[in-house]
């Protein structure tokens, strides 16, 4: 077999050298340990010896070219061997290049060219997006996937609010629901310390866990209202930015019905309707029509909550309380008369339970009965929005374009939102519907 | 070029193995051995050589051929249990301890099956269950070692003798000097063995060392000392058993300078450019440590042509046969790579 | 209990080990009849004779060498360094042979020595007899870094360091040397590896070693009147540290400074610093973790300007208050 003529390593970083001059040509005898090559590294100039005697052939590279080390770059023949008994060149030719394994998969298994609809392509195109890039919803690729794709691009690009917090204080609000950029640090940069995060959430725990407590039992006074309605009020106040709008509300055709209802009630031996309940009813409505009223805001997302509980602000001896009517839109207003009336008496016991002042999605204030005309109410947190009720005052209006004057029954509504929730514009529809309701109670019928 | 002057020698040369041996109480056979190990670590390096030009060894290596008569004649001068501290051109000296080919070879390539399962490679080789406490990276290394080991065989009380094995460069280091006052003051049990093979990585031992021949340093420090040839394997027989006999009675450290020549470069990233052709042509024609032994032996007629061809054959096998062992043997496993930082 | 010095718990330490394993032995510069530079083995020489209490030419490189090669065939050396600062002199066999022999041999050879040293500032010994240089002797792997702060811990983990079949530094503090402790008579081992809370507390974890282990207890002492409740961590091993105390400390406390004595730069606290906040602990930072350790600069002469080169009480003080007030 025909000795490979191996260039040998002569560095450790070493990986080719330059043959700079063959001593011998093939074809010649050469003697083991005979200079036959000279080589050319970036370092230095060598000879490099035969391994072997024999007769020198196949050189495989040449003057000036690169060998690598460790390969045969030529053989050298023995007694009775010829040209013949040479294997086939292998080193020096690079091997065939496969296929990449791309090609196949990508011939194989393709996926089929999206179709996508004319607007949506438009889109694209505009954009510069690549069609495949977007996921389809059906089988073609729609205007709306298309939004969908930008939107979710535009999530993972925009950068989060940035809030400086200690990182115990960033596990205690992630584990306590609060949003860091709720809070008023008390470090050094306004950064968020531990203590800020465990202020709020003792507040919020002290709530809850005083709720929580109630549960367990059927009817437990509630204690230390009054530092806690502080609290809760002036976070409320702090923290949220209200808007407030007023409207007067002309009541005669309301509470001309009010009326009617109450001669009904009083041939069944039930209860008169109250115009708080009879308010309730209507709000329910409004709500259930305007749902950015009837909201909470949790961490970045508003919640438009499906039912309708309506809070009812009650002023007791030793603070407020707001007992809820559950579901207030599906009830008539005859059971929401009822409810208002029980739920007040316990109030009024300090016997309301915890189901009874929890879930509230929306709350009104009535202060008309004590002569007040008109006020803005704090918002109930977590909801978005509270309406402020005045007295029923009579009070000289114009009631037609001819500028004739009636003295008619008119009630201030002040609506309190929170402007992160509920624009102006969706504030004042809300309020001009319920103002419209009011003045036109056929319209809750409809 | 350098050509050392025999008359500078303490030793006379050997030119008579029969009378040679007689005088030594070596047996025939142990003279054919003797001659065996130095072809064994010849071709062991020149082997080694090999395996690195092929590209399989990762790092370096530092090969010791030229000097087998250093190897052997210590090797078989010393006692089994006498510790051996290296130098990092150590292959000879832990062949001629009786090594195991295989394991070096294992070693050499990082598999698990080496002497240091892969941990230590050529420079940092040992065998320390056999007393043999390794070849050192560092210059010098062992000569601080032996100190220690040294003062333990005396503390002990048992007749073991360090052994340690430096070359001419080692001769500069601090420690040198720091090592042979420790051992003059204690009077402790080591024979330092000073392999003088002229250069250090390029440096000539002439220009950099004050004062040569290293035996008048350790007279400096009132250690008896000796200068030899170190290619006539029974000159160092002769002087390093005699040195042994004396530090195992008690007597003190001996230094011992044995002058010889490596072939191959530093290491093997060495271009020979320090000195010439014509200087590596000569010791390898004219002062051929083994070259000179079989001639001696032949005309003793210990060994003829055939016995050397058989034995060139046998031992040829033999390290093909650990090139075979150490390719087919277990890398170590990656998973275990910080096993025995700490006891 | 028993009251001695730091010093007498260390000579006990190695007279009580030499008595029971005859490997045990001395090596080390004056440590005959002079009884060592700082006195520690006093009256050594007299009970077990030159043999065992080895005195040298000045030669720290041999010194330790000597002790590696001792420990690889079966002796137990334990190398006394007159300063600190002389191990620099002895680098070379301590973190090329003592550290690697065994893992370089593959497993085949141990090394069980001590070096012991007396490092710190503090008595006007300037620039070079001064040094606390640990945080370069920690980093070699293969080498354990031991750090008593009171005559009870230093007789436990010499006997424990002696005991230990890898090569340990034992690092002692000069101005520790005439400090009185209770040390219980009898035979008693402190694990190397264990780190002891000297002080708990609630509002911040003080980390430290050495002598910087007093300095912040004396502090935790004074604030704990105000109310501020400071935890002094005593590492008391260097290498391998107890990560596991020091994480479990900060999770409880929020707050982390690390005090020692060497040199900032390149000082083992940014070690600890980096450990925490690779580790579960960081989601409880209340607060920037601190440092306060030597400042760049040889240890001067002059000893105000000594004591201004590194951590003292007041410094140690101000930096827990400004931690614990959220200055930071």
């Amino acid at each position: 077999m025909p000795i490979p003529f191996i260039m040998p390593k002569m560095d450790m970083d070493q990986e080719v050298v330059t043959i700079t001059l063959w001593l011998k040509k093939e074809g010649d005898r050469i003697e083991k340990g005979e200079p036959v090559i000279e080589v050319e590294t970036d370092k230095i100039a060598s000879e490099i010896e035969a391994p072997e005697s024999g007769i020198l052939a196949n050189i495989l590279y040449h003057e000036n070219e690169e060998a690598p080390v460790t390969k045969a770059v030529a053989y050298i023949l023995q007694e009775g061997e010829t040209a013949q008994d040479l294997p086939i060149p292998t080193s020096g030719i690079k091997p065939a290049i496969p296929e990449p394994a791309q090609a196949h998969t990508e011939d194989a298994g393709a996926k089929p060219a999206v179709s996508a609809t004319p607007l949506a392509e438009k889109v694209l195109l505009k954009l510069n997006i690549p069609a495949n890039q977007v996921p389809a919803s059906g089988s073609k690729l729609t205007r709306k996937d298309v939004e969908a794709y930008i939107e979710k691009m535009q999530d993972q690009v925009a950068p989060r609010v940035h809030v400086a917090a200690t990182p115990a204080a960033r596990s205690l609000a992630e584990e306590r629901g609060i949003a860091l950029e709720d809070v008023i640090g008390s470090g050094p940069r306004q950064r968020v310390q531990a203590a800020d995060i465990l202020q709020i959430s003792n507040q919020q725990a002290s709530e809850h866990m005083v709720a929580t407590k109630e549960l367990m039992s059927t009817s437990v006074p509630m204690v230390g209202k009054r530092k806690r309605i502080a609290e809760r009020l002036t976070t409320s106040y702090q923290s949220v930015p209200h808007i407030f709008l007023t409207v007067e509300v002309d009541m005669s055709r309301s509470e001309a019905a009010r009326k009617r209802m109450n001669e009904v009630a009083e041939k069944n031996s039930q209860p008169a309707v109250s115009m708080t309940a009879y308010l309730v009813k209507v709000v329910a409505w409004a709500l259930k029509r305007h749902p950015y009223l009837n909201a909470v805001l949790e961490g970045n997302s508003i919640q438009l909550l499906q039912n309708v509980h309506v809070g009812v602000a009650t002023a007791l001896e030793d603070g407020l309380i707001v007992p809820v009517i559950h579901d207030a839109d599906l009830l008539p207003i005859q059971l929401i008369n009822e409810k208002l009336r029980y739920l007040t008496r316990q109030a009024r016991n300090g016997a309301l339970t915890a189901n009874e002042v929890t879930g509230g999605t929306f709350t009104i204030s009535n202060l008309g009965m004590f002569g007040i005309k008109s006020f803005t109410a704090i918002i109930n947190p977590p909801q978005s929005a509270i309406l402020a009720v005045g007295g029923l005052m009579r009070k000289p209006v114009v009631i037609d374009d001819r500028d004739t004057i009636a003295v008619r029954p008119m009630l201030s509504l002040t609506l309190g939102a929170d402007h992160r929730v509920v624009d102006g514009a969706v504030a004042a529809s809300f309020l001009a519907e319920l103002a419209n309701a009011l003045e036109t109670p056929e319209l809750v019928l409809y | 070029m350098t050509i050392w002057k025999k008359e500078e020698f303490d030793n006379f040369e050997t030119t008579d193995v029969l009378e040679k041996s007689a005088s030594l109480g070596l047996s025939h056979e142990q003279l054919v051995e003797m001659y065996r190990t130095m072809v064994k670590i010849r071709l062991f390096e020149e082997m080694a050589d090999k395996q690195y030009a092929l590209g399989k060894v990762h790092g370096t290596m530092h090969l010791s051929a030229g000097q087998e008569a250093v190897a052997v004649g210590t090797g078989f001068a010393v006692q089994k249990g006498d510790y051996l501290l290296n130098h990092h051109r150590g292959h000879g000296h832990f062949i001629a301890s009786g090594a195991d080919v295989n394991k070096m070879m294992a070693e050499f390539l990082g598999k698990d099956t080496g002497y240091c399962h892969g941990r230590g490679g050529s420079m940092h080789i040992a065998d320390v269950t056999a007393n043999n406490l390794g070849a050192n990276g560092i210059v010098g290394g062992g000569l601080q070692l032996a100190a220690g080991v040294g003062l333990a065989v005396q503390m002990k009380k048992t007749d073991q003798i360090v052994l340690t094995i430096f070359g001419d460069g080692a001769a500069n280091e601090g420690i040198f000097h720091e090592s042979l006052n420790m051992a003059g003051i204690w009077n402790l049990p080591i024979l330092y063995l000073c392999e003088n093979n002229q250069y250090g990585m390029s440096a000539n031992v002439a220009v950099v060392s004050a004062k040569t021949p290293f035996k008048d340093r350790a007279a400096a420090y009132g250690i008896p000392g000796y200068y030899i040839e170190g290619n006539d394997v029974l000159a160092v027989y002769e002087y390093v058993r005699n040195a042994a006999e004396y530090i195992r009675a008690g007597k003190g450290p001996v230094f011992i300078e044995a002058q010889t020549y490596r072939y191959f470069g530093h290491s093997k990233s060495d271009r020979n450019l320090y000195r010439t052709k014509e200087e590596i042509d000569y010791w390898k024609s004219v002062e051929d440590p083994i070259n000179r032994f079989e001639k001696l032996l032949q005309t003793a007629k210990l060994i003829d042509a055939e016995s050397i061809s058989k034995i060139k054959e046998e031992l040829t096998k033999e390290i093909d046969e650990s090139v075979t062992f150490a390719e087919n043997s277990p890398e170590p496993n990656v998973k275990d790579v910080m096993e025995w930082v700490y006891a | 209990m028993p009251e001695i010095t730091y010093r007498e718990a260390i000579h006990d330490a190695m007279v009580e080990e030499m008595r029971r394993d005859e490997s045990v032995f001395l090596i080390g510069e004056d440590i005959g009849s002079y009884g060592g530079a700082f006195g520690v083995s006093a009256g050594m020489l007299a009970e077990f004779g030159p043999q065992r209490i080895r005195e040298t030419p000045i030669s720290e490189l041999a010194i330790v060498g000597a002790a590696a090669g001792a420990a690889m065939v079966g002796m137990k050396p334990i190398a006394e360094l007159m300063f600190m600062d002389f191990v620099l002199l002895a680098l070379e066999p301590l973190m090329n042979q003592a550290a690697k022999a065994r893992y370089m041999f593959g497993g085949k050879a141990t090394v069980p020595m001590v070096v012991r040293m007396p490092g710190g500032s503090g008595t006007g010994a300037a620039a070079q007899h001064s040094q606390s240089l640990e945080s370069l002797l920690m980093h070699i792997p293969g080498i354990k870094v031991v750090a008593p702060s009171t005559a009870y811990d230093a007789k436990g983990l010499l006997l424990s360091a002696i005991r230990d079949p890898n090569p340990v530094c034992f690092v002692e503090h000069k101005l520790l040397y005439k400090v009185k402790g209770e040390v219980p008579e009898g035979e008693y081992t402190i694990p190397i590896g264990l780190a002891e809370i000297k002080h708990p507390g609630e509002d911040i974890t003080v980390v430290t070693s050495g002598i910087m282990v007093q300095k912040s207890l004396a502090v935790a002492q004074k604030l704990s009147q105000e109310g501020i409740s400071v935890e002094v961590l005593d590492l008391r091993t260097l290498r391998p540290m107890d990560n596991q105390a020091i994480i479990t400390s900060v999770k409880k406390t929020g707050r982390l400074l690390v005090v020692h004595e060497a040199v900032q730069t390149g000082g083992w606290a940014g070690e600890v610093i980096a450990t925490v906040s690779s580790s579960e602990a960081f989601d409880y930072l209340d607060a920037p973790m601190r440092r306060l350790a030597g400042k760049d600069v040889p240890i001067p002469y002059n000893r105000f300007l000594e004591a201004a080169a590194v951590p003292q009480e007041v410094d140690i003080e101000a930096e827990v208050r400004a931690i614990v007030s959220n200055k930071y």
